[in-house]
């Protein structure tokens, strides 16, 4: 693969910087110490997840990323509380937290929409959990559904809507309950290329106009810059945190910008962690680049 | 509202099958009578369809069941009484369910057969040949008197143990030489087996098997006089089918109750010996030998020791009450 | 433009071919049925006699096997005796369509000939009683305990074990117990068709809860749902179109417990009338009555088919299948 020429990840623009020193003077909303999960298989104690720190910013966009084993859905399940931590644990605005509860919404890849509920009793599902009435529950699930643009759709089942669609219901159902921070388990994963983008600038679109904190686990390396404000890069076996990268991209985003330097000085250094040469992963990686330089129009493809 | 209405119903139903299940104290008004498909028990019906008891001032609840199934709910204590063969009252007894017999309605003449295959003409020819039977019951009992008749023993025949209903089929297939049933199996083993020939039959050891009507102690205790006007109205059901002006309406009240013709039902009748009163008070002696109920139910008391049917011989007196036939 | 083959592997096959297929099922069993029944050369494995001849114990009417009828024949050929005469049957075990359709048609026109007894249609009518209340009692139970157990292992260890065990009993083994506790009426077998079904229903039921996708689950929990809130609005919503699907099969199984279930106590219902046909070797009628019940099952089938399209709209798209 030929190495570009391109700026370093960590230069920041002064507008990008201003954004960065303005998130760090923000409530801290998730908390993660010295977590740990010890999984037991039959061959003995497996360590999914070791001695993982970090903190996650009111109104933050984090992205997780990781070679496939690196522990990243077993952190997002851990810190949903699906699963129990084996040591360290998970601060939420400075309270610790257990199990599951509604202060931290989840959006999984597999929709998990309730298929005997039409969209609009979909979305009300967290609230009248939460004692709010019928009808107040309504009006609320319609404004969501309406932010999502499927005002058309309240009263169809989740089985005849597309994928790209099921999703946005179920984004409309997590953040309907009023959550602190959204966790998402790779969303988009099993979405087309297309509804795939639309999807990451309407996920965008809502972030920029509600107060909410995200945390979202992608296996794309594009997906996971063009997204994020920082990128929480894991290592596999054990999974342990390689670098906390902030992303050199201004916002707000816009398709250009996968072309634009800073972006693909990120890319590189995504690359050079997540598939580091010699492990006969530079086809995979070659082939990804062919992929997103497709997608400008200016630039030629690199042989 | 719709879901009250169905949960009601459904405890009202259990309830009712609740007290199903206390036992018939209550009933000391009512005698519950289990009767199955005999011809000397569907005369029963005869009474039943004419609304003899009725006539009589006593409450009769007839109910029908398969034979084995009418003895298992006697034994249970859902029965005040059942009909069934003085044989089967000493195994039924033996379990805890005791019972005392006061009506010999009649004995089988003819209708339990040893029927054998073709080419077998006599009972001493089943020397060395197997024979399907229902081991422990009235027709082994049968079996082993026909052997007796002519000098042999169990010991000169190899035994199948063949279920009664079963037997045609048996025969049919040639796996046994002969087979011990009775009506309506007997029959159709005959007519199923074209050559095979009824070599003993019940009607040559008349006595062999009673069939009688046996009522629990309790109830017999609690409800002489009841019982007492059952007997009453057991011996007109006798003299009406004996008689030949309403033999043939007797013929299609019992004949509908198993579903079959009058004309297919005649010859089932045939072998079947109903007995008069007076016929029956002849029955009571205590002699040896099939010619009396004592000396029957001691042969099969015998029978059932031997066979380890049970293992404590029955009292035998405390099962049979004659002065029911006899008279007041 | 061709049409599919027609047998083109999972796909669908078009409304009219469904139903020629559908109709093929039932007319090509009755055709082979028809085939045994009036082709002489198949099967018939008996002679029915109309001339006895100079055989002595042959009667008009009676079946005999078609080597004894031969051997007999000859004999009396040599011998110069008169012949006997007859013609290929079928045992009486297996009636011919049109016996069996007539037997069908006459057994429920045939007026009660006793006070006491039922038209068959009564008849029927109880035997239907017995399982819907037995089904019912059985869901009652084993519908909530299949999904308590399949929804919290610890309900599950507590009984399903044991179950496991139970289920294997014969249920009509229990008859005498059931009589001596219920009577001799619809208690006995009402309880048979209970224990026939109860255990299988708790188990399978158990099972199609723990199938339902537990990503549903894991949803409802991060969406605030606490225990009884996932029972109600997500475990049983969730399993429910299975669920009916379960009962409907176990309501099948539930008639096949019938025939010994009704030899308990009292004769009653279908099963009296089925022995004692049986018993005196009207086959005719014994093969109506296993037609009605089988009428009966399919039409319950399909009509619970249709109401389960109504009850889950959610299904109707998975159902077009």
């Amino acid at each position: 693969m030929t190495k570009l020429d391109l700026p370093n990840y960590k230069d920041q623009s002064p507008e990008v910087k201003a954004r960065f020193d303005d998130l760090k003077q923000r409530d801290v909303i998730l908390d993660v110490k010295h977590l740990g999960k010890i999984f037991d298989s039959a061959k003995g104690p497996v360590t999914a997840l070791e001695d993982i720190n970090f903190q996650v910013h009111r109104r933050e966009f984090v992205t997780v990323i990781g070679p496939s084993g690196c522990g990243k859905s077993t952190l997002i399940r851990t810190l949903a509380g699906l699963e129990s931590a084996t040591s360290g644990e998970v601060l939420l605005e400075g309270a610790a937290v257990s199990g599951p509860g509604p202060d931290r919404g989840m959006v999984f890849q597999g929709y998990t929409l309730f298929p005997w509920l039409t969209v609009k009793k979909n979305v009300m599902f967290g609230l009248r959990n939460q004692g709010v009435s019928a009808v107040e529950a309504e009006s609320e699930a319609l404004e969501w559904i309406n932010l999502v643009g499927l005002e058309k759709f309240a009263e169809v089942y989740p089985d005849q809507l597309s994928g790209g669609m099921k999703q946005r219901v179920a984004i409309a159902r997590a953040l309907a309950a009023k959550p602190r921070i959204l966790l998402m388990d790779e969303p988009f994963g099993a979405l087309d290329a297309q509804t795939r983008s639309k999807m990451q600038a309407y996920l965008l679109e809502i972030w920029r106009h509600i107060d909410i904190t995200i945390l979202f686990i992608t296996h794309d390396l594009d997906e996971a810059i063009y997204l994020a404000d920082r990128i929480l890069v894991l290592d596999a076996h054990p999974g342990r945190v390689s670098e906390l990268i902030e992303v050199p991209v201004s916002r707000p985003r816009a398709p250009e910008q996968l072309l634009r330097p800073e972006f693909l000085a990120a890319r590189q250094r995504l690359d050079e962690l997540i598939h580091p040469p010699g492990q006969g992963d530079e086809e995979v990686g070659k082939l990804n680049m062919l992929r997103f330089a497709n997608v400008g129009e200016e630039v030629q493809p690199q042989n | 509202m719709q879901r009250c209405n169905l949960t009601s119903r459904i405890i009202v139903f259990v309830v009712l099958t609740l007290s199903l299940a206390s036992p018939s104290q209550a009933a000391a008004e009512t005698l519950f009578v289990g009767y199955s498909d005999w011809p000397g028990w569907v005369a029963w019906e005869v009474a039943v369809e004419k609304d003899w008891f009725a006539e009589a001032g006593v409450d009769v609840q007839f109910e029908w069941f398969d034979y084995a199934a009418s003895m298992e709910a006697f034994a249970a204590g859902q029965l005040d009484a059942v009909t069934m063969t003085n044989g089967d009252a000493l195994v039924t007894g033996s379990t805890g369910a005791q019972s005392v017999m006061i009506i010999i309605g009649d004995y089988s003449n003819g209708n339990d057969m040893v029927v054998a295959a073709p080419g077998i003409k006599s009972v001493s020819e089943l020397k060395g040949k197997r024979v399907g039977v229902e081991i422990g019951f009235v027709s082994h009992l049968l079996l082993l008197d026909a052997l007796e008749s002519v000098g042999l023993t169990e010991a000169d025949v190899e035994l199948v143990n063949v279920p009664t209903n079963e037997a045609p089929q048996v025969l049919a297939s040639r796996d046994v030489d002969a087979i011990v049933a009775w009506q309506p199996n007997s029959g159709q083993s005959l007519s199923r087996v074209p050559g095979s020939t009824a070599i003993y039959t019940s009607g040559d050891q008349p006595g062999l098997i009673y069939d009688v009507l046996a009522v629990s102690p309790r109830s017999l205790y609690a409800n002489r006089e009841e019982w007492s006007k059952v007997v009453d109205v057991w011996y007109r059901v006798v003299d009406y089918i004996l008689d030949p002006a309403t033999v043939d309406d007797a013929l299609s009240i019992m004949s509908a109750r198993v579903g079959l013709s009058p004309e297919e039902y005649a010859p089932l009748l045939a072998g079947t010996r109903l007995l008069r009163r007076e016929e029956a008070k002849g029955l009571y002696q205590e002699t040896e030998g099939f010619d009396s109920l004592h000396g029957s139910t001691s042969i099969s008391n015998d029978f059932n020791l031997r066979y380890e049917v049970y293992r404590d011989p029955q009292d035998l007196e405390a099962y049979i009450d004659s002065s029911f036939t006899l008279g007041k | 433009m061709t049409s599919a083959p027609w047998l083109a592997p999972r796909i669908a096959l078009s409304q009219q071919r469904e139903r020629v297929l559908t109709l093929l099922s039932f007319l090509l069993p009755l055709l082979i049925w028809a085939a045994v029944s009036y082709t002489p050369f198949i099967w018939h494995p008996n002679m029915e006699i109309t001339e006895p001849g100079s055989v002595n114990y042959f009667q008009e009417g009676m079946q005999i096997e078609r080597e004894t009828f031969q051997e007999e024949y000859n004999t009396q050929l040599e011998a110069g005796g008169e012949l006997p005469q007859g013609f290929r049957a079928n045992p009486v075990y297996l009636p011919a369509p049109h016996e069996v359709a007539i037997a069908f048609y006459t057994s429920f026109t045939t007026e009660p000939r006793r006070r006491s007894e039922q038209w068959l249609h009564e008849s029927l009518w109880h035997s239907i009683q017995i399982i819907f209340w037995g089904f019912t009692l059985s869901s009652i139970l084993g519908v909530p305990l299949g999904i308590l157990s399949g929804t919290f292992a610890a309900v599950s260890r507590l009984h399903e074990p044991f179950i496991e065990f139970f289920r294997y009993l014969p249920a009509p083994a229990f008859g005498a117990l059931a009589v001596a506790i219920l009577g001799i009426y619809d208690g006995p077998k009402i309880a048979i068709i209970f224990i026939g079904t109860f255990f299988q229903q708790v188990l399978v039921i158990s099972n199609t809860t723990r199938k339902l996708d537990i990503a549903l689950l894991e949803a409802a929990l991060t969406l605030g749902a606490n225990r009884r809130q996932l029972l109600f609005k997500v475990v049983i919503p969730g399993v429910l179109p299975q669920l009916y699907k379960d009962q409907r099969i176990l309501l099948g199984w539930a008639w096949t417990y019938l025939i010994v279930a009704e030899l308990i106590g009292t004769s009653s219902g279908i099963t009296w009338f089925i022995t004692q046909q049986a018993r005196y070797q009207n086959f005719d009628n014994v093969f109506a009555a296993i037609m009605m019940i089988g009428i009966i099952g399919l039409l319950s089938d399909l009509l619970l088919a249709r109401l389960g399209k109504r009850l889950f709209p959610w299904e109707r798209s998975s159902n077009k299948s």
